[in-house]
């Protein structure tokens, strides 16, 4: 039986230091204790049979949770994925060994959302997939979801009122970075699909603060701003320019010639 | 494929009444010859067939029977599997009964042949449910195979993998066996059986899915060695439904829909629940792509039941009603969540909206976005706002926004044919023309010496040196 003395003590300290926001200290007895853990033999992927079986895997997971909380109090991503990745068997291949955590949604939840922020959407859904019907259906994995569903079909003002709404400072790590790229996606939304939008309107659609910040950002994407008013460069110039310049002859020759090739095959 | 069998089932008792005995003999002496002449893929193959048109209708009695001739009656698997057969037939054991005593057990049996009646006695097992037995059987029957290396077993050791994956999963044990799989796909590889190699990529592949790890099934399906053709039809077809899955949970909806078709189309007719799997996934993927299925495609006799939900769904989507599109998403969720089909429904509300905005937007010239709103189903104008600007930006409607009156003023549809979209269309259709004419030209296959027509002759010299054993084998039969 593997003695769990030391990794327990390890656990306190990084949570008190956790607690008091100690970051730099966090880090150190993190490494510590990782080493700790691979001293337990009934953490995967041995799952070696012990009486304290339960407790290790427990202690393993509770580390690894405040692990990835941590690594989003430091703003460092790559840490959060590989700490998730970790943490991911407890929630799946030791699922059966374990009693359920009470934290799996909140980091599920962030795990996809720091997903759909990196734009990595296929891995947002093949992600989606094994989480289990259970903690889909909680809140917050359901409000990610929805989100994800909000850039998709373009509310993107309710992507950045989720910010005001979110539930945790975790959040709002994401959210920020979310936000940013929100408004690029307005920004050329409106660019299409307006002629012209008041300084105020865009103020409120953009959700910038002035309308001192609106002009500046109509100068980074060569909008023309007048009497209060902006005016997009028409979209239907680009269109008709591109579409003048390119007719596409080079694709005509090379489907010919695929043609020609596969015929004479056939022949 | 499984569901192959009953068709040649109806067949065969209608030409002429073979009982399973005398099948399972003329099998035995098949595997003989084929494993002294080295051909053993397509004789297998028929020793296959014949044995899955006998399959229901073959007794415990008979297959104690068949066992007791067949292998060496002191050896260790003809004792296990004496037993488990025992186990299901109620009390019919009584040997000395069968006429098969007469002829005496020969001293040592091939390992094909030991296989062989190991694979009917996984056959029989689960076709009576036995899973933990048949588990037992399985295991014990990969275990003795991987004493032997031998190319001429490779078609039965395949078949004996699978039934050990099938009675894994009807029990609900799947997981278990992974890491065994994993080994034996290894080996396989690693012993250039490409029947093995295959089939076993596949019953991962399937082992994955069935836990939803699209990410663990690409990594090995991406990294996994596949030989160039595929050895066998169903197999390719299996391997097509998986790659399409996986890429339907990717997002990359065209190559699924690829996969998925391709899968459809090659699949046997008698395939029905097969079929059925993959015109589900087809009809989302399609959808998911903003192509609406055929009708016809829901009312063939055989798949109309099963697919009705998904004709549902389509008609919502079609429509472009979003609180059509929810209630039928809510009134059929449990067989979308059986079918695993739950999250890509999921994201089919992007293309509900659009749909109805392309509705609207062909149909009024100027329209204030509350109507659109109260049109959609959508709960408030801003939000409407925002996703009309998308809709414009990505294309899906031609238009302009008016902020000030809170209109959409949509611009005259252009004229598509003025276009490249004719000729995109028609070169879709030339491209997939090509590709039918290839992939035929691929799945050829010729004898080593000659073309076409010598292969032909010799198969058809074979069915008469068949037809001889099967007349020899009842005749014998007629004997006791």
């Amino acid at each position: 039986m593997a003695d769990l003395g030391p990794a327990t003590a390890g656990f306190a300290q990084l949570q008190a230091a956790f607690s008091k926001g100690d970051l730099a200290a966090c880090k150190q007895l993190l490494s510590r204790l990782k080493l700790e853990l691979t001293k337990l033999p009934a953490l995967p992927p041995v799952y070696e049979p012990s009486p304290n079986a339960q407790q290790q895997l427990t202690l393993a997971r509770q580390v690894l949770e405040l692990a990835v909380f941590l690594s989003i109090k430091q703003g460092d991503e790559v840490a959060f994925e590989r700490n998730f990745a970790q943490l991911r068997v407890y929630y799946g291949d030791a699922r059966p060994l374990l009693p359920p955590s009470d934290q799996e949604a909140t980091l599920t939840a962030l795990n996809l959302l720091r997903l759909l922020v990196q734009n990595r959407i296929a891995e947002f859904h093949t992600e989606l997939e094994v989480v289990p019907p259970a903690v889909q259906a909680a809140g917050e994995v359901a409000q990610v979801v929805e989100l994800e569903q909000w850039l998709m079909e373009g509310a993107y003002n309710k992507v950045l009122d989720a910010r005001a709404r979110a539930a945790s400072d975790y959040y709002k790590h994401f959210l920020d970075q979310l936000s940013s790229t929100v408004r690029e996606e307005v920004a050329s939304c409106s660019e299409r699909a307006y002629n012209s939008l008041s300084v105020a309107d865009a103020a409120a659609m953009m959700m910038l603060g002035s309308e001192a910040e609106v002009v500046e950002f109509a100068a980074e994407h060569g909008w023309e701003v007048s009497n209060g008013r902006i005016t997009f460069k028409p979209a239907a110039d680009k269109d008709a320019a591109a579409a003048a310049a390119a007719l596409p002859s080079l694709d005509i020759i090379n489907h010919c010639l695929n043609y020609a090739r596969e015929v004479e095959r056939i022949v | 494929m499984k569901d192959a069998a009953p068709a040649e089932e109806q067949q065969k008792p209608a030409v002429e009444p073979i009982k399973p005995p005398a099948v399972l003999r003329s099998n035995v002496r098949l595997i003989t010859n084929a494993v002294a002449e080295k051909e053993t893929r397509t004789l297998f193959g028929r020793v296959l067939r014949q044995t899955a048109a006998v399959r229901r209708q073959l007794t415990a009695q008979e297959l104690q029977a068949f066992l007791a001739s067949a292998l060496p009656p002191a050896s260790a698997a003809a004792q296990q599997l004496q037993e488990a057969v025992k186990q299901v037939g109620h009390g019919a054991a009584d040997l000395d009964m069968c006429p098969a005593r007469a002829a005496p057990p020969p001293a040592n049996a091939l390992p094909e042949v030991e296989m062989y009646a190991h694979l009917l006695t996984l056959m029989f097992l689960l076709d009576h449910k036995q899973y933990e037995l048949a588990q037992q059987v399985a295991g014990a029957a990969v275990d003795r195979l991987s004493t032997f290396n031998r190319r001429t077993l490779d078609v039965i050791a395949a078949r004996i993998c699978s039934y050990l994956s099938l009675a894994h999963e009807r029990a609900g044990s799947l997981p278990a066996i992974r890491s065994r799989l994993l080994a034996l796909h290894r080996t396989a590889v690693l012993r250039h059986d490409d029947v093995g190699a295959e089939t076993l990529l596949n019953l991962l592949l399937r082992n994955y899915l069935a836990d939803s790890l699209y990410d663990q099934a690409e990594r090995l399906r991406a990294k996994a060695q596949r030989p160039e053709t595929s050895r066998s039809m169903q197999q390719a077809c299996r391997y097509l439904h998986y790659l399409g899955r996986i890429r339907a949970v990717q997002l990359e909806y065209s190559e699924a829909k690829d996969c998925l078709q391709q899968a459809v189309r090659k699949a046997p007719t008698s395939a029905v629940g097969f079929r059925v799997a993959v015109a589900k996934w087809l009809v989302l993927v399609r959808l998911l792509l903003g192509e609406v299925p055929d009708r016809t495609e829901f009312t063939a006799p055989d798949t109309a039941a099963p697919l009705a939900p998904y004709f549902d769904l389509t008609q919502a989507v079609r429509g472009g009603d979003l609180s059509a599109f929810s209630a039928v998403a809510a009134a059929h969720e449990a067989v979308f969540r059986a079918d695993r089909t739950h999250n890509l429904v999921v994201r089919l509300r992007h293309n509900v909206i659009r749909a109805g905005l392309r509705r609207i937007s062909l149909a009024y010239f100027r329209i204030s976005l509350a109507d659109v709103a109260a049109k959609l189903g959508l709960a408030s104008v801003t939000d409407t706002e925002s996703i009309v600007a998308k809709a414009i930006r990505d294309g899906g409607i031609e238009g302009v926004i008016d902020h000030e009156a809170g209109t959409l003023e949509a611009a005259r549809p252009a004229d598509i044919y003025a276009t490249d979209e004719p000729q995109a269309a028609f070169h879709a259709r030339i491209a997939f023309c090509m590709d039918v004419h290839n992939e035929a030209v691929k799945a050829m296959r010729y004898g080593a010496g000659g073309g076409a027509v010598k292969e032909f002759e010799d198969a058809t010299a074979l069915r008469e040196k068949m037809e001889e054993e099967l007349q020899a084998a009842l005749e014998e039969d007629e004997d006791f």
